[in-house]
Protein backbone atom coordinates (compact mmCIF):
# COMPACT_ATOMS: atom_id res chain seq x y z
CA UNK A 1 0.00 0.00 0.00
CA UNK A 2 2.95 2.50 0.73
CA UNK A 3 4.90 2.26 -2.55
CA UNK A 4 2.78 3.79 -5.74
CA UNK A 5 4.90 1.26 -7.83
CA UNK A 6 2.99 -0.49 -10.44
CA UNK A 7 3.87 -3.27 -12.90
CA UNK A 8 2.73 -2.76 -16.79
CA UNK A 9 3.80 -5.75 -18.62
CA UNK A 10 4.70 -4.82 -22.17
CA UNK A 11 3.90 -6.66 -25.69
CA UNK A 12 8.16 -7.38 -25.46
CA UNK A 13 7.85 -9.93 -22.44
CA UNK A 14 9.48 -6.97 -19.71
CA UNK A 15 7.22 -5.07 -17.17
CA UNK A 16 7.87 -1.37 -16.98
CA UNK A 17 7.50 -0.27 -13.59
CA UNK A 18 5.62 3.09 -13.28
CA UNK A 19 5.60 5.09 -9.97
CA UNK A 20 2.57 6.66 -10.08
CA UNK A 21 2.85 10.55 -8.28
CA UNK A 22 0.42 11.00 -5.11
CA UNK A 23 -2.02 13.64 -4.39
CA UNK A 24 1.35 16.26 -3.00
CA UNK A 25 2.80 16.72 -5.82
CA UNK A 26 0.10 16.66 -8.53
CA UNK A 27 -2.14 19.38 -5.95
CA UNK A 28 1.61 21.61 -6.71
CA UNK A 29 1.86 20.98 -10.29
CA UNK A 30 -1.64 21.95 -10.66
CA UNK A 31 -0.88 25.17 -8.46
CA UNK A 32 1.65 26.18 -10.59
CA UNK A 33 -0.74 25.59 -14.01
CA UNK A 34 -2.89 27.83 -12.14
CA UNK A 35 -0.08 30.51 -11.34
CA UNK A 36 0.80 30.52 -15.16
CA UNK A 37 -3.04 30.62 -16.27
CA UNK A 38 -3.77 33.69 -14.27
CA UNK A 39 -0.60 35.10 -15.57
CA UNK A 40 -1.17 34.79 -18.80
CA UNK A 41 -4.84 35.77 -18.06
CA UNK A 42 -3.87 39.60 -16.39
CA UNK A 43 -1.02 40.08 -18.93
CA UNK A 44 -3.73 39.24 -22.13
CA UNK A 45 -6.24 41.06 -20.41
CA UNK A 46 -5.08 44.17 -19.67
CA UNK A 47 -3.89 44.30 -23.23
CA UNK A 48 -7.68 42.91 -24.71
CA UNK A 49 -9.30 45.70 -22.18
CA UNK A 50 -7.68 48.25 -24.03
CA UNK A 51 -10.05 47.02 -27.05
CA UNK A 52 -13.37 47.34 -25.63
CA UNK A 53 -15.94 45.14 -26.42
CA UNK A 54 -13.87 43.36 -29.04
CA UNK A 55 -11.55 43.01 -26.69
CA UNK A 56 -14.65 40.98 -24.08
CA UNK A 57 -15.46 38.69 -26.44
CA UNK A 58 -11.60 37.88 -27.49
CA UNK A 59 -11.06 37.55 -23.14
CA UNK A 60 -14.15 35.13 -23.20
CA UNK A 61 -12.61 32.94 -25.60
CA UNK A 62 -9.03 32.98 -24.43
CA UNK A 63 -10.62 32.01 -20.69
CA UNK A 64 -12.54 29.33 -22.43
CA UNK A 65 -9.37 27.98 -24.26
CA UNK A 66 -7.31 28.56 -20.84
CA UNK A 67 -9.37 26.57 -18.69
CA UNK A 68 -10.69 23.97 -21.21
CA UNK A 69 -8.33 23.23 -23.87
CA UNK A 70 -4.92 24.33 -22.18
CA UNK A 71 -4.54 20.84 -20.61
CA UNK A 72 -5.55 18.48 -23.22
CA UNK A 73 -2.89 20.48 -25.48
CA UNK A 74 -0.29 20.25 -22.94
CA UNK A 75 -0.68 16.68 -22.33
CA UNK A 76 -1.24 15.29 -26.25
CA UNK A 77 0.97 17.48 -27.36
CA UNK A 78 4.31 18.46 -25.20
CA UNK A 79 4.48 14.12 -24.04
CA UNK A 80 1.82 14.44 -21.39
CA UNK A 81 3.32 17.02 -19.23
CA UNK A 82 1.66 20.52 -18.80
CA UNK A 83 3.81 23.12 -17.50
CA UNK A 84 3.27 22.77 -13.92
CA UNK A 85 4.09 18.80 -14.67
CA UNK A 86 7.59 19.37 -16.08
CA UNK A 87 8.31 21.65 -13.47
CA UNK A 88 7.74 18.54 -11.12
CA UNK A 89 8.83 16.29 -13.35
CA UNK A 90 5.09 14.34 -13.67
CA UNK A 91 3.75 12.75 -16.79
CA UNK A 92 0.33 11.73 -17.90
CA UNK A 93 0.42 8.41 -19.51
CA UNK A 94 -2.38 5.66 -20.50
CA UNK A 95 -2.42 3.19 -17.78
CA UNK A 96 -0.72 0.23 -20.52
CA UNK A 97 2.56 2.95 -19.93
CA UNK A 98 1.67 4.51 -23.51
CA UNK A 99 1.69 7.92 -24.52
CA UNK A 100 -1.53 9.39 -23.38
CA UNK A 101 -4.09 9.73 -26.51
CA UNK A 102 -6.56 12.35 -27.20
CA UNK A 103 -9.72 10.70 -25.85
CA UNK A 104 -7.90 9.80 -22.79
CA UNK A 105 -6.57 13.48 -22.24
CA UNK A 106 -9.86 15.13 -23.09
CA UNK A 107 -12.03 12.88 -20.72
CA UNK A 108 -9.48 13.39 -18.15
CA UNK A 109 -9.89 16.90 -18.41
CA UNK A 110 -13.23 17.04 -18.66
CA UNK A 111 -13.77 14.92 -15.61
CA UNK A 112 -12.15 17.72 -13.67
CA UNK A 113 -15.75 19.06 -12.89
CA UNK A 114 -16.59 16.25 -10.94
CA UNK A 115 -13.22 15.91 -9.27
CA UNK A 116 -13.74 19.56 -7.93
CA UNK A 117 -17.12 18.63 -6.70
CA UNK A 118 -18.06 19.87 -3.88
CA UNK A 119 -15.51 22.25 -3.33
CA UNK A 120 -11.55 22.75 -3.87
CA UNK A 121 -11.18 18.85 -5.58
CA UNK A 122 -12.59 17.23 -2.70
CA UNK A 123 -13.34 14.39 -4.93
CA UNK A 124 -10.42 13.80 -6.59
CA UNK A 125 -8.55 14.10 -3.11
CA UNK A 126 -11.16 11.61 -1.49
CA UNK A 127 -10.26 9.30 -4.78
CA UNK A 128 -6.75 9.84 -4.93
CA UNK A 129 -6.20 8.70 -1.26
CA UNK A 130 -8.19 5.63 -1.23
CA UNK A 131 -6.82 4.29 -4.96
CA UNK A 132 -3.33 2.26 -5.20
CA UNK A 133 -2.33 4.52 -7.61
CA UNK A 134 -3.77 7.82 -6.81
CA UNK A 135 -5.80 8.53 -9.47
CA UNK A 136 -8.63 10.87 -9.00
CA UNK A 137 -12.16 9.75 -10.74
CA UNK A 138 -11.38 11.56 -14.04
CA UNK A 139 -7.88 9.58 -14.67
CA UNK A 140 -10.03 6.55 -13.38
CA UNK A 141 -12.37 6.84 -16.30
CA UNK A 142 -9.83 7.93 -18.84
CA UNK A 143 -7.59 5.08 -18.16
CA UNK A 144 -4.69 6.94 -17.40
CA UNK A 145 -2.15 7.70 -15.11
CA UNK A 146 0.32 10.42 -13.53
CA UNK A 147 3.85 8.92 -12.54
CA UNK A 148 6.83 10.34 -11.74
CA UNK A 149 9.46 10.53 -14.82
CA UNK A 150 12.86 9.96 -13.85
CA UNK A 151 14.87 7.87 -11.26
CA UNK A 152 14.01 8.01 -7.34
CA UNK A 153 17.14 6.84 -5.88
CA UNK A 154 20.33 7.86 -6.85
CA UNK A 155 22.17 4.48 -6.36
CA UNK A 156 25.91 5.06 -7.40
CA UNK A 157 28.41 2.71 -9.41
CA UNK A 158 30.12 0.28 -6.90
CA UNK A 159 33.19 2.00 -5.48
CA UNK A 160 36.48 0.44 -7.31
CA UNK A 161 38.39 -1.96 -4.54
CA UNK A 162 40.20 -5.06 -4.59
CA UNK A 163 38.09 -7.87 -5.00
CA UNK A 164 37.81 -10.36 -1.98
CA UNK A 165 36.58 -14.20 -2.28
CA UNK A 166 33.33 -14.77 -0.01
CA UNK A 167 34.44 -17.68 2.29
CA UNK A 168 31.01 -19.45 2.00
CA UNK A 169 28.98 -19.70 -1.19
CA UNK A 170 26.20 -16.95 -1.31
CA UNK A 171 23.12 -17.37 -3.17
CA UNK A 172 21.97 -15.06 -6.38
CA UNK A 173 19.30 -13.04 -3.84
CA UNK A 174 22.40 -12.72 -1.20
CA UNK A 175 24.98 -11.50 -3.94
CA UNK A 176 22.55 -9.08 -4.91
CA UNK A 177 21.76 -7.71 -1.65
CA UNK A 178 25.53 -7.29 -1.20
CA UNK A 179 26.20 -5.31 -4.61
CA UNK A 180 23.13 -3.59 -3.64
CA UNK A 181 24.84 -2.06 -0.24
CA UNK A 182 27.93 -1.54 -2.08
CA UNK A 183 25.79 0.65 -5.19
CA UNK A 184 24.44 2.36 -1.84
CA UNK A 185 27.28 2.94 0.11
CA UNK A 186 27.87 6.30 -1.01
CA UNK A 187 24.77 7.56 0.20
CA UNK A 188 25.62 6.27 3.50
CA UNK A 189 27.72 7.32 6.49
CA UNK A 190 31.01 5.72 7.40
CA UNK A 191 29.46 4.60 10.86
CA UNK A 192 26.04 3.34 9.15
CA UNK A 193 28.20 1.18 6.52
CA UNK A 194 29.79 -0.09 9.75
CA UNK A 195 26.72 -1.12 11.43
CA UNK A 196 25.23 -2.54 8.12
CA UNK A 197 28.15 -4.80 7.88
CA UNK A 198 28.54 -5.91 11.62
CA UNK A 199 25.49 -7.38 10.93
CA UNK A 200 27.57 -10.30 8.83
CA UNK A 201 30.44 -11.12 10.92
CA UNK A 202 30.58 -14.51 9.51
CA UNK A 203 30.92 -13.44 5.95
CA UNK A 204 33.17 -10.34 6.86
CA UNK A 205 35.05 -12.36 9.29
CA UNK A 206 36.38 -8.82 10.46
CA UNK A 207 34.82 -5.73 12.15
CA UNK A 208 34.39 -1.67 11.72
CA UNK A 209 36.32 -0.02 7.95
CA UNK A 210 38.15 -3.54 7.44
CA UNK A 211 34.50 -5.44 7.43
CA UNK A 212 33.24 -2.70 4.60
CA UNK A 213 36.28 -2.98 2.79
CA UNK A 214 35.56 -6.68 2.68
CA UNK A 215 31.80 -6.37 1.90
CA UNK A 216 32.31 -4.25 -1.25
CA UNK A 217 35.23 -6.57 -2.55
CA UNK A 218 32.95 -9.16 -2.39
CA UNK A 219 30.56 -6.78 -4.31
CA UNK A 220 33.36 -6.31 -6.96
CA UNK A 221 33.25 -9.86 -7.37
CA UNK A 222 29.63 -10.56 -7.63
CA UNK A 223 30.16 -7.58 -10.27
CA UNK A 224 32.65 -9.66 -12.27
CA UNK A 225 35.55 -7.19 -11.67
CA UNK A 226 39.29 -8.27 -11.87
CA UNK B 1 27.88 -13.94 -17.33
CA UNK B 2 29.43 -11.69 -15.26
CA UNK B 3 27.83 -8.26 -14.73
CA UNK B 4 30.69 -6.51 -15.94
CA UNK B 5 31.11 -8.03 -19.12
CA UNK B 6 27.50 -8.08 -20.38
CA UNK B 7 28.07 -4.04 -19.66
CA UNK B 8 31.55 -3.89 -21.97
CA UNK B 9 29.80 -6.13 -24.09
CA UNK B 10 26.50 -3.91 -24.92
CA UNK B 11 27.27 -0.51 -23.80
CA UNK B 12 27.91 0.77 -27.31
CA UNK B 13 24.01 0.36 -27.54
CA UNK B 14 22.75 1.25 -24.43
CA UNK B 15 24.98 5.19 -25.02
CA UNK B 16 23.34 4.69 -28.77
CA UNK B 17 19.91 4.45 -27.66
CA UNK B 18 19.81 7.25 -24.74
CA UNK B 19 21.72 9.53 -27.80
CA UNK B 20 18.65 8.46 -30.20
CA UNK B 21 16.03 9.38 -27.45
CA UNK B 22 17.09 12.04 -26.68
CA UNK B 23 16.91 13.37 -29.80
CA UNK B 24 13.94 11.98 -30.62
CA UNK B 25 12.08 13.51 -27.71
CA UNK B 26 13.40 16.92 -28.36
CA UNK B 27 10.08 18.78 -29.18
CA UNK B 28 11.45 20.12 -32.81
CA UNK B 29 9.36 17.96 -35.28
CA UNK B 30 11.84 18.48 -38.02
CA UNK B 31 14.48 17.02 -36.35
CA UNK B 32 12.76 14.26 -35.98
CA UNK B 33 12.36 13.44 -40.01
CA UNK B 34 15.86 13.08 -40.18
CA UNK B 35 17.28 9.78 -38.82
CA UNK B 36 19.50 10.24 -35.29
CA UNK B 37 22.46 11.94 -36.27
CA UNK B 38 25.42 9.07 -36.96
CA UNK B 39 23.50 6.37 -34.32
CA UNK B 40 21.30 4.64 -36.08
CA UNK B 41 18.64 5.17 -38.71
CA UNK B 42 14.86 5.77 -37.39
CA UNK B 43 13.92 2.57 -39.16
CA UNK B 44 16.24 0.29 -36.92
CA UNK B 45 14.56 1.47 -33.35
CA UNK B 46 12.39 -1.13 -32.99
CA UNK B 47 14.94 -3.58 -33.09
CA UNK B 48 17.07 -1.88 -31.37
CA UNK B 49 14.69 -1.40 -28.63
CA UNK B 50 13.65 -4.96 -28.62
CA UNK B 51 17.30 -5.90 -27.78
CA UNK B 52 17.52 -3.76 -25.14
CA UNK B 53 14.29 -4.83 -23.96
CA UNK B 54 15.51 -8.27 -24.19
CA UNK B 55 19.05 -6.99 -22.07
CA UNK B 56 16.63 -6.25 -19.55
CA UNK B 57 14.70 -9.40 -18.94
CA UNK B 58 18.20 -10.97 -18.64
CA UNK B 59 19.17 -8.72 -16.43
CA UNK B 60 16.59 -9.07 -13.97
CA UNK B 61 16.54 -13.02 -14.48
CA UNK B 62 20.05 -13.12 -13.64
CA UNK B 63 19.68 -10.71 -11.03
CA UNK B 64 22.25 -8.05 -12.03
CA UNK B 65 22.38 -4.63 -9.58
CA UNK B 66 19.94 -2.48 -9.48
CA UNK B 67 22.08 0.08 -10.86
CA UNK B 68 22.01 -1.42 -14.11
CA UNK B 69 18.13 -2.78 -13.82
CA UNK B 70 17.18 1.16 -13.49
CA UNK B 71 19.29 2.39 -16.01
CA UNK B 72 17.68 -0.11 -18.86
CA UNK B 73 14.27 0.49 -17.57
CA UNK B 74 14.92 3.96 -18.05
CA UNK B 75 15.70 3.23 -21.51
CA UNK B 76 13.18 0.88 -22.12
CA UNK B 77 10.50 3.14 -21.00
CA UNK B 78 11.57 6.09 -22.94
CA UNK B 79 11.63 3.62 -25.71
CA UNK B 80 7.77 2.55 -25.01
CA UNK B 81 6.64 5.76 -25.34
CA UNK B 82 8.30 6.77 -28.34
CA UNK B 83 7.45 3.02 -30.17
CA UNK B 84 3.86 3.28 -28.90
CA UNK B 85 3.23 6.79 -29.92
CA UNK B 86 -0.56 7.34 -31.02
CA UNK B 87 -1.19 8.24 -34.38
CA UNK B 88 -1.37 11.96 -35.36
CA UNK B 89 -5.47 12.17 -36.18
CA UNK B 90 -5.68 13.08 -40.12
CA UNK B 91 -8.20 15.74 -41.46
CA UNK B 92 -9.78 12.67 -43.49
CA UNK B 93 -10.64 10.96 -40.03
CA UNK B 94 -12.30 14.51 -38.42
CA UNK B 95 -14.70 14.68 -41.55
CA UNK B 96 -15.46 10.86 -41.08
CA UNK B 97 -16.25 11.32 -37.33
CA UNK B 98 -18.38 14.54 -37.91
CA UNK B 99 -20.51 12.65 -40.86
CA UNK B 100 -20.55 9.23 -40.03
CA UNK B 101 -18.96 8.24 -36.41
CA UNK B 102 -20.52 10.82 -34.45
CA UNK B 103 -24.41 10.44 -35.47
CA UNK B 104 -24.21 5.96 -35.51
CA UNK B 105 -22.72 7.17 -31.43
CA UNK B 106 -25.35 8.93 -30.79
CA UNK B 107 -28.03 6.09 -32.14
CA UNK B 108 -25.88 3.12 -30.85
CA UNK B 109 -26.60 5.43 -27.15
CA UNK B 110 -30.38 5.39 -28.27
CA UNK B 111 -32.06 4.62 -25.29
CA UNK B 112 -29.73 7.38 -22.74
CA UNK B 113 -30.37 9.42 -25.47
CA UNK B 114 -34.34 9.36 -25.62
CA UNK B 115 -34.42 9.48 -21.81
CA UNK B 116 -32.43 12.64 -21.87
CA UNK B 117 -34.80 14.13 -24.61
CA UNK B 118 -37.47 13.10 -22.61
CA UNK B 119 -35.97 14.99 -18.97
CA UNK B 120 -35.39 18.30 -21.26
CA UNK B 121 -38.26 18.18 -23.45
CA UNK B 122 -41.61 17.22 -21.56
CA UNK B 123 -40.86 19.91 -18.49
CA UNK B 124 -39.92 22.63 -20.97
CA UNK B 125 -43.20 21.62 -23.43
CA UNK B 126 -44.91 21.31 -20.54
CA UNK B 127 -43.97 24.43 -19.00
CA UNK B 128 -45.07 26.39 -21.82
CA UNK B 129 -48.60 25.29 -22.19
CA UNK B 130 -49.16 25.68 -19.14
CA UNK B 131 -47.94 29.52 -18.61
CA UNK B 132 -50.56 29.86 -21.03
CA UNK B 133 -53.15 28.72 -18.94
CA UNK B 134 -51.87 29.69 -15.58
CA UNK B 135 -49.59 32.91 -16.58
CA UNK B 136 -49.41 33.94 -12.80
CA UNK B 137 -47.44 30.49 -12.12
CA UNK B 138 -44.13 32.09 -13.68
CA UNK B 139 -43.93 34.28 -10.14
CA UNK B 140 -43.34 30.97 -8.67
CA UNK B 141 -40.35 29.86 -11.34
CA UNK B 142 -38.56 32.87 -11.33
CA UNK B 143 -37.61 36.33 -9.06
CA UNK B 144 -39.54 39.49 -10.25
CA UNK B 145 -36.07 40.95 -10.68
CA UNK B 146 -35.27 37.97 -13.45
CA UNK B 147 -39.12 38.40 -14.95
CA UNK B 148 -38.38 42.59 -15.36
CA UNK B 149 -34.88 41.55 -16.81
CA UNK B 150 -36.18 38.89 -19.38
CA UNK B 151 -39.23 41.31 -20.11
CA UNK B 152 -36.56 44.28 -20.74
CA UNK B 153 -34.45 41.96 -22.94
CA UNK B 154 -37.56 41.00 -25.64
CA UNK B 155 -39.76 44.13 -24.83
CA UNK B 156 -41.61 44.70 -28.57
CA UNK B 157 -41.66 48.48 -27.73
CA UNK B 158 -37.71 49.13 -27.15
CA UNK B 159 -35.59 50.33 -29.43
CA UNK B 160 -32.83 47.97 -29.03
CA UNK B 161 -31.06 47.45 -32.59
CA UNK B 162 -29.95 43.77 -32.02
CA UNK B 163 -32.60 40.85 -30.65
CA UNK B 164 -31.92 38.94 -27.69
CA UNK B 165 -29.74 41.62 -25.79
CA UNK B 166 -28.86 44.79 -23.92
CA UNK B 167 -26.05 45.53 -25.57
CA UNK B 168 -22.46 44.35 -26.91
CA UNK B 169 -20.97 43.64 -30.36
CA UNK B 170 -21.66 40.03 -32.03
CA UNK B 171 -18.08 38.86 -31.14
CA UNK B 172 -18.23 39.67 -27.42
CA UNK B 173 -21.45 38.16 -27.13
CA UNK B 174 -19.98 35.12 -29.26
CA UNK B 175 -17.03 34.94 -26.52
CA UNK B 176 -19.76 34.35 -23.46
CA UNK B 177 -21.80 32.19 -25.53
CA UNK B 178 -19.07 30.08 -26.31
CA UNK B 179 -17.52 30.40 -22.44
CA UNK B 180 -21.13 30.12 -20.85
CA UNK B 181 -22.66 27.58 -23.03
CA UNK B 182 -19.97 24.83 -23.91
CA UNK B 183 -19.19 25.18 -20.35
CA UNK B 184 -22.94 24.05 -19.34
CA UNK B 185 -22.87 21.86 -22.35
CA UNK B 186 -19.57 19.98 -20.42
CA UNK B 187 -20.61 20.27 -16.83
CA UNK B 188 -23.90 18.08 -18.09
CA UNK B 189 -22.07 15.49 -19.01
CA UNK B 190 -19.24 15.33 -16.45
CA UNK B 191 -22.33 15.98 -13.49
CA UNK B 192 -23.82 12.68 -14.77
CA UNK B 193 -20.92 10.48 -13.29
CA UNK B 194 -22.64 11.25 -9.64
CA UNK B 195 -24.63 8.18 -10.53
CA UNK B 196 -26.56 10.29 -13.28
CA UNK B 197 -28.30 12.62 -11.13
CA UNK B 198 -26.07 15.51 -11.68
CA UNK B 199 -27.38 15.25 -15.52
CA UNK B 200 -30.99 14.57 -14.83
CA UNK B 201 -30.86 17.34 -12.65
CA UNK B 202 -29.61 19.92 -14.89
CA UNK B 203 -31.40 18.61 -18.06
CA UNK B 204 -34.60 19.19 -15.56
CA UNK B 205 -33.58 22.44 -14.87
CA UNK B 206 -32.69 23.80 -18.40
CA UNK B 207 -35.73 22.04 -19.28
CA UNK B 208 -38.02 24.21 -16.37
CA UNK B 209 -36.05 27.59 -16.93
CA UNK B 210 -36.00 27.36 -20.78
CA UNK B 211 -39.50 26.65 -20.94
CA UNK B 212 -40.59 28.87 -18.28
CA UNK B 213 -39.41 32.26 -19.99
CA UNK B 214 -40.99 31.26 -23.24
CA UNK B 215 -43.98 30.16 -21.83
CA UNK B 216 -44.07 33.63 -19.78
CA UNK B 217 -42.84 35.99 -22.64
CA UNK B 218 -45.21 34.32 -25.61
CA UNK B 219 -48.12 34.32 -22.39
CA UNK B 220 -47.51 38.61 -21.92
CA UNK B 221 -47.33 39.23 -25.74
CA UNK B 222 -43.74 39.09 -26.20
CA UNK B 223 -43.55 35.98 -28.09
CA UNK B 224 -42.77 37.77 -31.38
CA UNK B 225 -38.90 39.34 -30.35
CA UNK B 226 -38.34 36.26 -28.52
CA UNK B 227 -39.18 33.93 -30.65
CA UNK B 228 -37.40 35.87 -33.39
CA UNK B 229 -34.22 35.51 -31.77
CA UNK B 230 -34.41 32.06 -30.62
CA UNK B 231 -35.64 30.09 -33.41
CA UNK B 232 -31.99 30.32 -35.34
CA UNK B 233 -29.58 29.06 -32.31
CA UNK B 234 -32.08 26.56 -31.10
CA UNK B 235 -31.71 23.13 -32.57
CA UNK B 236 -28.11 23.08 -32.29
CA UNK B 237 -28.10 24.43 -28.78
CA UNK B 238 -30.73 22.37 -27.25
CA UNK B 239 -30.16 19.69 -28.85
CA UNK B 240 -26.91 19.15 -28.46
CA UNK B 241 -27.51 19.76 -24.59
CA UNK B 242 -29.75 16.99 -24.45
CA UNK B 243 -26.94 14.61 -25.85
CA UNK B 244 -24.69 16.11 -23.61
CA UNK B 245 -27.14 14.88 -20.97
CA UNK B 246 -27.52 11.60 -22.76
CA UNK B 247 -23.93 10.91 -22.63
CA UNK B 248 -23.71 12.08 -19.05
CA UNK B 249 -26.56 9.17 -18.06
CA UNK B 250 -24.36 6.63 -19.78
CA UNK B 251 -21.59 7.31 -17.43
CA UNK B 252 -24.07 7.25 -14.71
CA UNK B 253 -25.69 3.73 -15.69
CA UNK B 254 -22.00 2.23 -16.48
CA UNK B 255 -21.29 3.06 -12.67
CA UNK B 256 -24.93 2.31 -11.34
CA UNK B 257 -25.13 -0.88 -13.86
CA UNK B 258 -21.65 -2.26 -15.21
CA UNK B 259 -23.31 -5.67 -16.55
CA UNK B 260 -21.05 -8.38 -17.04
CA UNK B 261 -18.17 -6.03 -16.60
CA UNK B 262 -15.92 -4.73 -13.88
CA UNK B 263 -16.87 -1.38 -12.70
CA UNK B 264 -14.10 0.15 -13.54
CA UNK B 265 -13.95 -1.68 -16.93
CA UNK B 266 -17.06 -0.46 -17.53
CA UNK B 267 -16.48 3.34 -16.85
CA UNK B 268 -13.52 3.42 -18.87
CA UNK B 269 -15.42 2.33 -21.84
CA UNK B 270 -18.37 4.69 -21.25
CA UNK B 271 -15.23 7.73 -20.68
CA UNK B 272 -14.25 6.67 -24.14
CA UNK B 273 -17.93 7.20 -25.67
CA UNK B 274 -18.98 9.83 -23.41
CA UNK B 275 -15.49 11.79 -24.87
CA UNK B 276 -16.21 11.26 -28.12
CA UNK B 277 -20.26 12.48 -27.71
CA UNK B 278 -19.10 15.50 -25.70
CA UNK B 279 -16.40 16.34 -29.19
CA UNK B 280 -19.25 16.55 -31.16
CA UNK B 281 -21.25 18.36 -28.60
CA UNK B 282 -18.34 20.85 -28.38
CA UNK B 283 -18.81 21.33 -32.55
CA UNK B 284 -22.65 21.52 -32.09
CA UNK B 285 -22.32 24.47 -29.39
CA UNK B 286 -19.86 26.56 -30.96
CA UNK B 287 -21.83 26.25 -34.30
CA UNK B 288 -24.94 27.52 -32.31
CA UNK B 289 -22.86 30.57 -30.49
CA UNK B 290 -22.09 31.66 -34.07
CA UNK B 291 -25.44 31.15 -35.29
CA UNK B 292 -26.90 33.35 -32.05
CA UNK B 293 -23.79 35.82 -31.90
CA UNK B 294 -23.97 36.70 -35.60
CA UNK B 295 -27.18 35.45 -37.13
CA UNK B 296 -30.17 35.66 -34.29
CA UNK B 297 -29.40 38.95 -33.72
CA UNK B 298 -29.97 40.35 -36.88
CA UNK B 299 -33.31 42.79 -36.77
CA UNK B 300 -33.87 43.92 -39.89
CA UNK B 301 -34.52 39.52 -40.88
CA UNK B 302 -37.80 39.21 -42.06
CA UNK B 303 -39.64 36.68 -39.93
CA UNK B 304 -40.14 34.62 -42.95
CA UNK B 305 -36.09 34.08 -43.25
CA UNK B 306 -35.54 33.50 -39.75
CA UNK B 307 -38.26 31.44 -39.38
CA UNK B 308 -37.46 29.18 -42.84
CA UNK B 309 -33.62 29.03 -41.35
CA UNK B 310 -34.76 27.74 -37.97
CA UNK B 311 -36.87 25.11 -39.22
CA UNK B 312 -34.36 24.07 -42.15
CA UNK B 313 -32.32 23.61 -39.11
CA UNK B 314 -34.58 21.50 -36.42
CA UNK B 315 -34.92 19.19 -39.84
CA UNK B 316 -31.33 19.17 -40.99
CA UNK B 317 -29.83 18.14 -37.35
CA UNK B 318 -32.28 15.66 -36.47
CA UNK B 319 -31.94 14.44 -39.78
CA UNK B 320 -28.34 14.42 -39.49
CA UNK B 321 -28.42 12.58 -36.54
CA UNK B 322 -30.69 10.00 -37.99
CA UNK B 323 -29.16 8.95 -41.16
CA UNK B 324 -25.47 10.09 -41.00
CA UNK B 325 -23.07 7.25 -41.44
CA UNK B 326 -26.02 4.94 -42.68
CA UNK B 327 -25.17 2.16 -45.22
CA UNK B 328 -20.97 2.26 -44.61
CA UNK B 329 -18.92 -0.10 -43.23
CA UNK B 330 -17.91 1.36 -39.39
CA UNK B 331 -14.66 2.19 -40.32
CA UNK B 332 -11.57 0.50 -37.82
CA UNK B 333 -13.95 -0.08 -35.10
CA UNK B 334 -15.32 3.34 -35.23
CA UNK B 335 -17.89 2.59 -31.66
CA UNK B 336 -15.19 1.99 -29.62
CA UNK B 337 -11.74 1.61 -30.43
CA UNK B 338 -9.63 -0.65 -28.54
CA UNK B 339 -6.44 1.42 -28.88
CA UNK B 340 -8.89 4.08 -27.16
CA UNK B 341 -9.59 2.75 -24.42
CA UNK B 342 -6.31 3.11 -22.53
CA UNK B 343 -5.77 -0.41 -21.35
CA UNK B 344 -3.88 -3.61 -23.18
Amino acid sequence: MLDTLTLVETPEGIRLRLRAAGVMPRAAAWAVDFAVRVGVIWIIGTALALLGETGTGLYLLLLFVLFWLYPVLFEVLRDGQTIGKKALSLRVINANGSPVTWMGSIVRNLLRVVDMLPFFYGFGLVAGLIDTQSRRIGDIVAGTLVVHVGNPNQHLAAPQVPVVHAPITLHADEQKSIVAFAERAQQLTVERQQELAALLPMLTESHGALAVQRLLGMANAFLGRR
Amino acid sequence: MKQENFQERHHDEWVALDLWLAQRTRPKSLQRLQDGAGLFGDLEFPSMYRRVCQHLALAERRGYSALLIERLQDLVQRGHLVLYRSPAPHWQRIVDFFAADFPRLVRSQWRVMTLAALLFFVPALGIIGLLQVRPELAHSLFAPAELAQYENMYDPASSSEKLGRESGTDLKMFGFYIFNNVSIGFRTFASGLLAGVGAIVVLLMNGLLIGGVAGHLTAIGYGEPFWRFVVGHSAPELLSIVIAGGAGLQIGMALIAPGRRTRSRALVEAGVIGGKLVLGVFAMLVFAAFVEAFWSSIVWMPNVVKYSVGGALWLAIPLWLWRGGRGQAPKHGAVINANDVGRS
